[in-house]
Parts: C-alpha cells; structure tokens; sequence
C-alpha cells in the first residue's frame, strides 16, 4: 500500500526498502551527509526524481516526491531529498540554467548575501543562490568553496541548517520571475507538511503498537480506556494532517504552485499539521512512559523530527496568521469560498 | 516498514466538477437573505424549523437529490447531496424541518425499506412535506444504545410497541420516525441481538409527546412515549433482530456530515470582522481540513465503503472544532463594547447549544472508543 494514492506500488516498495536497509544499518548522525545512500539514491533514480529526463531526471511528480520524503521521514532517515530535486534543481531547471548529479541545496540570500538556516550547505557541492536586486530575482548556481563562507548549525534532530555569506559581488546572476521564488518557498513548506505527517503517522504507529505489547497491572495498556483515548487523538489529528496536505498537493498540482487558492490550501496544511503535531507528539510521549524519552528508544527519531519540521519554511503562529490574513482579506462574505470553492 | 495506517479514505472527487451547484445555492440563499426569509443562525439544522424554506429548497430539487426519480427525487449522487448541505449550513440557513429525513431516512429507506415504504414516504421527504425524527436514544439509553427497553410484541398483523424514546429533535412537528426496540429479550452474550426497527407514525393512537426545553428555553427536544401502540407488519423496518446493523449503517451518514463540523460557522464568519489574530488562522484551518475529511467520507459512503471509523473521526474532531469557535469568540466578547445584538445571539447561541456538539449523534468519547477499535486496540 502507497501512502499517497496513485503512486505506483512498486516504485514506492523500492523506495521503502532502500531506507529501510539503511535505517536497519542504526542510527545516523544527521549533521552527517550519507554518501552511500546518495549513491544508491542517484542510482535508483531516486535523488533526481522530478527532474526532465532530458537533464538526467526521472521525470516524476511531486506524488511521487511526496511518497519519497514519506518513506525517508518515516524510517527515520535523514537525507537533503527535497532540497536537491524539489527545490534548488527545480528552480535551476526553471530558470533555464544546466543541472547535474551534483548535490545542490537552495538558499535564498538577502541584499547582503547572508541567509539563515540552509538546509544542508555544509554538504552541497553546488549552492544555488537566490536572492533580490533592483526590483527583481537573480539565481546563481556557484561552487560554495569559492566565494562563500558557511557557518555551521543544526535544527533540533541535527539536521544541517547552516548560516550562508555570499559575496555576492562576484557571483554572476540569471534574472527569474519573482513569482518562481514564491512558488519554491511554497514548494519546501509542503514538502515538510509531506515530513510531518509521515512522522506523525509513525509516532502512531509505535504507539499502537507499544500499547498492545507493553503489559502493566497485569493487561496491555491498549486495554486501559484513558490510554485508548489518548490513541484516538492522535489518530484523529494525523487523518486532519494528513487530508489538509493531500489537499494542498491536490491543489498545487492543478495550479502549478501559483496563485492564492494554493496558498491557502497550503496554510491550512500548515497549521493542521502544525498542531496536529503538538496533540501526537504529547499522548505519543505518554502512551510510551519515560522509555519513550531515551535515545536508545525510536520514538524520539519522529517526535523530534515532527517539531523540528513543523517549525521550517514557516513557524506554525506563522501559518496561522497568513490564514487569519487571507481571511481577512477575502472578508465574512468570502470565507467559505475560500474554503469549498 | 509498511505504509501508513489511514483511518480516513483519500479524496478522490475533483472539487471543480461540483462549483456551479455550489454557487447556485449561494446565490439561492443570497437572495433569501435578500427577501428578509432568514438570518444566518448557529446551529440552524437543529433549531431552526422552517416549512416554507424547506419546500422553496425542496422547489429546487435540493430535497431527496439522492432519490431516484421514479420515488419522486432526483437521481443525483451523495456528493452533490453532501455539497448542497455544506452550502446550506454554511449560510446558516433553516433547514432543521427536513434534515433528519434528509440525512439518514432517506439512505436508509433506500437501503432497508420495502417498495411499499419507498412510495409511501420518500415522494413526500422530496418535496419537503413529510419530516422525520430519530428512535434512538432511551432515558436509561444513551450512549449504550444496546440496552434499550422498549418493546415490540407481536400482535395480530403486526406489533405492538411499549416504552419510550427521548432527545428526539422536532418530535412535537414531524410525521414519523424509526424506533429502534427489542423484539427478543437480552442474550448477555450477543446483546446487539434482537433488536429491530419500526416505521412508526407520530399521530399512532397510544403516542405522547412530551417536550424536553433547552437550559436556552429553546424547544427542540422531546420525549415520546408509547403505549400500546400497534405498528402494523408492513411497518416493520428491515429485517427482524437486524436492528443493529440497520442503526449502525445509518449512524455512518449521521455522523460524517458536514454538520459535525459546520454549526458555528455562521459565528466564525462574523469572528472575521472582530478579530485577526493567530487563533482565528487555526480554527479556518481546521475547519477547512474538515471540509477536505468530510467529503472524503461522503465518497467511501457514495462508494458503499464502510465508514463508521472515518465518519467517527470526522465527528470527533468536527465537533470539537465548532465548539471551539465559540469559545474563540465568547472570549471576545465583554462589556467594554456597546452590545450589538446579532453578534451576541450568535455567540450565545454558540455557548448554549455547544454542549450538545459533543453529545449528540454519539458523544466524543465512544467515538473515541470506536476510532481504537479501528486501530486494532480493543
């Protein structure tokens, strides 16, 4: 069974299973960048999934993507999936500039050539920068060793979130439509409601499991009403996520990311997901008792993981308030259109 | 490891495919509001009872849509009924006359009833004549719904029925309703056997209708009693000792609705115009996920998939969410401000009728229960 409806089964087998060998392998260390799983990725067709084929991609959509970032998030492996193919070859691309096998990550750089927080620069080999001059966008595709300096950081799970100085005096930039910049910010904030609800379900899963396994007083916790409530919570919550961000990739698949309905859809995502995580992460933690808590416990690999990504391209009270925005604007009278038209 | 488990079906309709019947009925209801023939009301499909709107809406052939013609409906699909009913409460429009009937008589007729009980009832559910209750609840049966106690014996050409029936909204107006009672006694080990289901009509001999007034004064609720009250055979609901399976069936559209998540809406329509602040972003947010869960489950109910977990989901989370959205705007409202009447009939409205959000149609907690037994925990 495919997690997202009308991705070919085996494709999603072979995407499993790839993550599963490496999840089996133990724990990585996030901050790390896993070369062989690269290669593997890059062999199977995995790494550059949505590509052109014409630039060496395999030409699939973002369903696809989202079942791969599913499958990673949901084995509780870390890799720079969305960053290389959803975000800095798929802007490269529409920017009409060349993409290879090597990998890339997208950092949006202010005026003065700095951004926080990039997404695995440490380990790209290309960066591709973005950034505003004279009223418009300029992209770049640059060598980081050169002229950039990047400073190192982690968001909570370890993953690489790294400071980025750019001269960007002696980068050469290709202008892109603003609108292009917009829609891949739009891009990373679905690919993490993608991540969160993958792991949210997970978080389920090992509860349910856990609560039907662990006995105490003589009997499974999953016989103990107060503990099947907590279970039925979290249930409810990763179903809302979950149909709010199918919602939201139905929608940017028909808009091709643009214009205000898919904006919408992807803010209520957002903030479902967002929440949803705040109600699966506490009864997860609950349900499981203070083994949860450890390191030595899987648990903590998609709680953790839940709150660090809800937190990206966007913070929840964030999302929140571009919906109470767009409400706003669309006024009383507008409101449910917004949400049934 | 395996795929996700996924308690609530993908949503498989194009939303597009259904736009022009959704702005028919906004602009149907713009100009009621225009003609001064409502007010957006909270709670408008429990408390807001109104024949003359119901036959305009029945005019529209937005009554019995799923029917098919030849019982005087209109032979459309359980989708365009479900976006019919969303526009409807989201307008806060009055439609509590006919929307039992609507909502689960109809299904169930269509499901269960006899060729006979077709023609004699959903002709008249279509052209917004005939209402129905529900027969469900019990005074020592609420949530445990199995252990009612009224009866039915047989009696010659038919039944005879003892007990009671209570929370039956609009009781003291409608023409019938389907009482679920006991036609054998409890079997301890298999207690949801031998229960079965009547068409009972309100006006039977031997029937009492006592109201049942809101903490509001509002009068929705009614306690019937029966005494005696002979059901004739060609009455009889489905099938004998059936009862459970029938009920539970027809809870799955009763559940899943969009008025598990729509009652307050017309409060947070206005909510928009006083406030903008993170909290009004998570509750449109909610509110529209809902949207998105609700009309999956109407395509798993247009599929004849079962739908009794999803349906529980949506409820649970629906009806929290409305709830919420009153409390969201009570907590706005003070004596600091000069009192403008219609905000504040909505948001008391809101807090009075919240209580029954959670209650009725299956409190949140056995639905709980019902989204664990979904997920294999008992």
């Amino acid at each position: 069974m495919t997690t997202f409806p009308g991705v070919d089964s085996d494709l999603s087998g072979v995407m499993q299973a790839v993550f599963a060998k490496h999840a089996a392998a133990g724990e990585q260390d996030a901050s790390v960048f896993d070369g062989a799983l690269w290669e593997e990725l890059t062999g199977l067709g995995l790494a550059r999934l949505t590509g052109s084929e014409d630039s060496g991609g395999s030409g699939a959509g973002w369903l696809e993507a989202a079942e791969l970032l599913s499958a990673a998030a949901a084995s509780g492996v870390r890799a720079p999936l969305a960053e290389h193919d959803l975000l800095a070859c798929s802007l490269l691309e529409a920017a009409g500039l060349p993409v290879d096998d090597r990998l890339r990550t997208l950092a949006e750089v202010d005026v003065d050539g700095l951004a926080l927080a990039v997404a695995w620069a440490r380990c790209a080999q290309r960066l591709v920068l973005v950034w505003p001059a004279g009223g418009g966008w300029l992209v770049a595709d640059v060598d980081p060793s050169g002229t950039t300096e990047i400073v190192p950081g982690t968001n909570v799970i370890g993953e690489p979130r790294d400071g980025v100085s750019v001269d960007l005096g002696a980068v050469q930039g290709t202008p892109i439509e603003g609108s292009l910049v917009e829609q891949h910010r739009r891009k990373g904030a679905v690919a993490r409601a993608v991540q969160v609800c993958a792991a949210l379900d997970r978080a389920l899963a090992l509860s349910c499991e856990h609560a039907t396994t662990r006995h105490q007083f003589g009997r499974p916790l999953s016989r103990f009403q107060a503990v099947q409530h907590l279970i039925a919570d979290m249930a409810a919550e990763c179903a809302l996520a979950r149909a709010a961000t199918e919602a939201a990739l139905a929608a940017a698949m028909r808009t091709d990311w643009a214009g205000d309905e898919v904006l919408f859809r992807i803010a209520v995502a957002r903030s479902c997901a967002g929440h949803a995580a705040t109600t699966v992460v506490r009864n997860a933690h609950q349900v499981h008792g203070a083994i949860g808590t450890a390191i030595e416990h899987d648990l903590h690999r998609f709680t953790r993981a839940a709150l660090a990504w809800r937190a990206e391209f966007g913070s929840v009270d964030q999302w929140d308030r571009r919906l109470a925005a767009i409400v706003r604007d669309a006024g009383s009278d507008g409101l449910w259109s917004l949400i049934a038209d | 490891m395996s795929a996700a488990l996924r308690l609530v079906p993908p949503m498989s309709a194009d939303p597009a495919a259904t736009t022009e019947l959704r702005h028919d009925v906004r602009r149907f209801l713009a100009d009621q509001r225009g003609r001064g023939a409502y007010r957006p009301r909270v709670d408008c499909w429990l408390s807001a009872w109104d024949e003359d709107f119901t036959r305009a809406l029945a005019a529209r052939g937005w009554l019995g849509m799923t029917v098919p013609q030849e019982y005087g409906g209109h032979g459309r699909s359980f989708l365009e009924r479900f976006v019919v009913t969303e526009e409807l409460l989201a307008g806060g429009a009055p439609v509590a006359a006919h929307w039992i009937a609507d909502r689960q008589i109809v299904p169930s007729l269509l499901t269960y009833g006899t060729e006979q009980q077709k023609q004699r009832y959903l002709p008249g559910i279509a052209r917004g004549e005939v209402f129905f209750g529900i027969g469900m609840s019990e005074p020592d049966s609420g949530s445990d719904l199995a252990s009612v106690h009224s009866s039915a014996v047989r009696a010659d050409g038919g039944w005879q029925l003892n007990g009671s029936k209570i929370w039956t909204s609009g009781a003291h107006l409608a023409h019938a309703f389907i009482a679920l009672v006991r036609t054998s006694p409890v079997d301890p080990a298999h207690r949801h056997d031998g229960l079965s289901q009547f068409l009972v009509d309100l006006d039977s001999p031997g029937i009492r209708i006592r109201p049942i007034v809101s903490m509001s004064g509002s009068h929705h609720f009614n306690e019937v009693f029966f005494t005696d009250v002979f059901v004739p055979d060609e009455q009889v609901f489905g099938t004998i000792g059936a009862g459970w399976t029938q009920v539970t069936s027809e809870l799955s559209f009763e559940r899943s609705g969009p008025e598990r998540f729509l009652s307050t809406f017309p409060l947070l329509a206005q909510l928009t115009r006083r406030h903008d602040g993170a909290d009004l972003g998570r509750l449109v947010g909610r509110v529209a996920g809902l949207h998105q869960m609700s009309a999956a489950v109407a395509g798993a109910l247009e599929r004849h998939e079962p739908a009794d977990v999803p349906a529980a989901v949506v409820k649970l989370l629906g009806t929290a969410t409305e709830g919420d959205i009153a409390e969201v705007a009570a907590l706005l409202t003070g004596d600091e401000e000069p009192p403008d009447p219609v905000w504040r009939e909505l948001v008391d409205t809101g807090l009075d009728q919240r209580p029954g959000f959670t209650l009725r149609g299956g409190t949140s907690e056995i639905l709980r229960g019902m989204i664990a037994r979904g997920l294999g925990l008992r």
